[in-house]
């Protein structure tokens, strides 16, 4: 007989029900159960308001799975080298996807953005979404999975089909647009020996040693492309020096300024074209303890106003890093960047305080938004220090548009610190010779 | 020559040291360098308007700025006024 204390087991426990639940069929999009005409102002207003606006940048023409040239169908596509065109393997047709600048109209009207205007491959990813995608493969009818965490492309091994991911999907992994590369592997090695060759008599021998710059690999990073409209007021102190004079004997002379304090308060309105923002959680990381990844936040800006729809044959045999946030998970970042700009906008107006301003409170007011993502070209080069703490990864990236260069070259401490020391001494010897013979 | 001006002669060696350390190590780790979006964006901005109100004057101070200068430290959060963000 079973203990009378132990409580009889319930009923199996019920699937949701009732409005809100996942059941329940979704209404209309933009529909409210009440005729807001009937409703007080306030509310009214409120629920009248502009929904946040979806650019559509999803490609009609373009379907997950095989991709033909338009002109023959064969699906070995690449991108022609240095250009932003894709060029068909057999018969030569070249081909470019469209402008998003122009397309979407990007660059218009940031003064009039209100709101937040999400382009849909920016939307919010969705919690149960796999990286894995498998699909049909159009050509035979395989299965083929490509792994969306790393890569956007895979070749059918049966029928060796070119397949792409070409639909946006919710995991996040398909963006509004793409910025081919343009610099050629030749080119990215020869500036990171450079910036290597600039940096050789202190880097870590084993560096030196294992040096290989033909190992460094194109990667497709993601970013958001944020426009914003919007308005500072910043509010603080400024010193204006009115006298300046010493006081004293001649061995202990002292200066003294004499000042006027003001309060100053500045309003700015700006927009912001085009702020790039990491879109994955560890490139965003920019600890300089842990990582070294402002080394690839340093070879920002590109050109993204040369941005092209997305199409997955622009990735191809290239790896590509997935995007893991979303746009309200930025916005804290975006925000302080707007008032870092805010602030470096109104430097000019307080000039004349020549003894500093000490800003104290800051406010900032956005308008309106406008967020794209999209795949940014980068060469990365990277070196694992071993070290405590699983060690450092360091980076040489070159912006696969501009070529810039930037990188992190381990340093072998002890020659560092010896030669540091022994010019240090060098000059304490030379100011001890110098008080020596001056008394 | 000063006393004031010997220990400052003395103090050569540590911070010769010490300066060089620190540029050579950033030159080769980069550490300092991020996107410099302040100035790398591109920024239409309306004119800066604002007022500036004499309150106070000081007299005799050996401060060769105003204490807590953040002008050029642009990233450097102060207190932020909420409620104006839409």
């Amino acid at each position: 007989m079973s203990n009378a204390n132990t409580p009889p087991p319930g009923p199996p426990s019920a699937a949701p029900t009732g409005p809100g639940s996942p059941q329940d069929v979704p209404p209309p999009r933009g529909t409210f159960p009440i005729d807001p005409a009937t409703l007080p102002d306030p509310i009214r207003k409120e629920i009248e308001a502009p929904d946040p606006v979806a650019i559509d940048t999803g490609a009609d023409e373009l379907k997950d799975g095989v991709n033909r040239c338009p002109k023959c169908g064969s699906t070995e596509i690449r991108q022609k080298p240095g250009t932003d065109m894709l060029v068909c393997l057999y018969c030569r047709n070249e081909w470019q996807s469209g402008r998003v600048e122009e397309e979407f109209g990007l660059g218009e009207g940031i003064d009039q953005l209100h709101g937040t205007v999400i382009a849909s491959g920016a939307r919010d990813i969705a919690a149960d979404a796999a990286a894995m995608m498998t699909f049909k493969c159009s050509g035979c009818g395989a299965e083929v999975t490509v792994n969306t965490a790393n890569a956007m492309t895979a070749r059918c091994h049966w029928c060796r089909h070119v397949l792409g991911v070409n639909e946006q999907i919710a995991n996040g992994a398909v963006p509004d647009a793409v910025l081919p590369f343009h610099i050629k592997k030749d080119d990215a090695v020869a500036r990171i020996r450079q910036f290597v060759d600039k940096r050789r008599l202190f880097a870590l021998k084993e560096f030196k040693e294992q040096f290989t710059p033909e190992n460094v690999v194109p990667v497709y990073l993601p970013y958001m492309i944020v426009d914003a409209n919007v308005g500072a007021g910043i509010a603080g102190q400024g010193e204006i020096k009115t006298r300046e004079y010493t006081r004293g004997s001649d061995n202990d002379k002292k200066t003294y300024y004499d000042a006027d304090v003001y309060q100053i308060d500045r309003h700015v309105d700006f927009t912001v074209d085009d702020l790039p923002l990491e879109s994955s959680t560890e490139r965003g990381n920019l600890d300089t303890k842990v990582n070294t990844n402002n080394i690839i936040n340093t070879i920002l800006p590109f050109d993204t106003k040369n941005a092209v729809k997305w199409n997955a044959s622009y990735l191809m045999g290239v790896t590509s890093e997935k995007r893991d946030r979303d746009v309200e998970q930025l916005r804290p970042r975006l925000e302080d960047q707007l008032l870092s700009i805010a602030r470096s906008q109104v430097e000019d107006s307080v000039k004349r305080y020549d003894r500093g301003v000490r800003w104290e409170q800051e406010s900032l007011d956005v308008h309106g938004t406008r967020w794209v993502s999209m795949y940014l070209p980068v060469w990365l080069y990277s070196y694992h220090q071993p070290g405590s703490n699983g060690g450092m990864l360091h980076y040489i990236a070159v912006n696969g548009r501009t070529g810039e260069t930037m990188g992190s070259v381990p340093v072998q401490q002890w020659k560092l610190l010896t030669t540091a020391l022994t010019v240090g001494t060098f000059l304490e010897g030379i100011a001890l010779w110098i008080l020596g013979h001056s008394s | 020559m000063s006393d004031g001006g010997g220990l400052w002669l003395l103090a050569l060696g540590p911070a010769g040291a010490t300066g060089l350390y620190w540029a050579l190590y950033r030159y080769y780790r980069n550490t300092d360098k991020s996107h410099d979006f302040e100035h790398e964006t591109k920024v239409d901005a309306k004119p800066v308007t604002g007022s500036n109100r004499k309150v106070d004057e000081i007299t005799g101070t050996r401060e060769k700025r105003i204490r807590g200068d953040n002008v050029h430290a642009y990233r450097q959060r102060v207190q932020r006024i909420r409620g104006d963000t839409s």
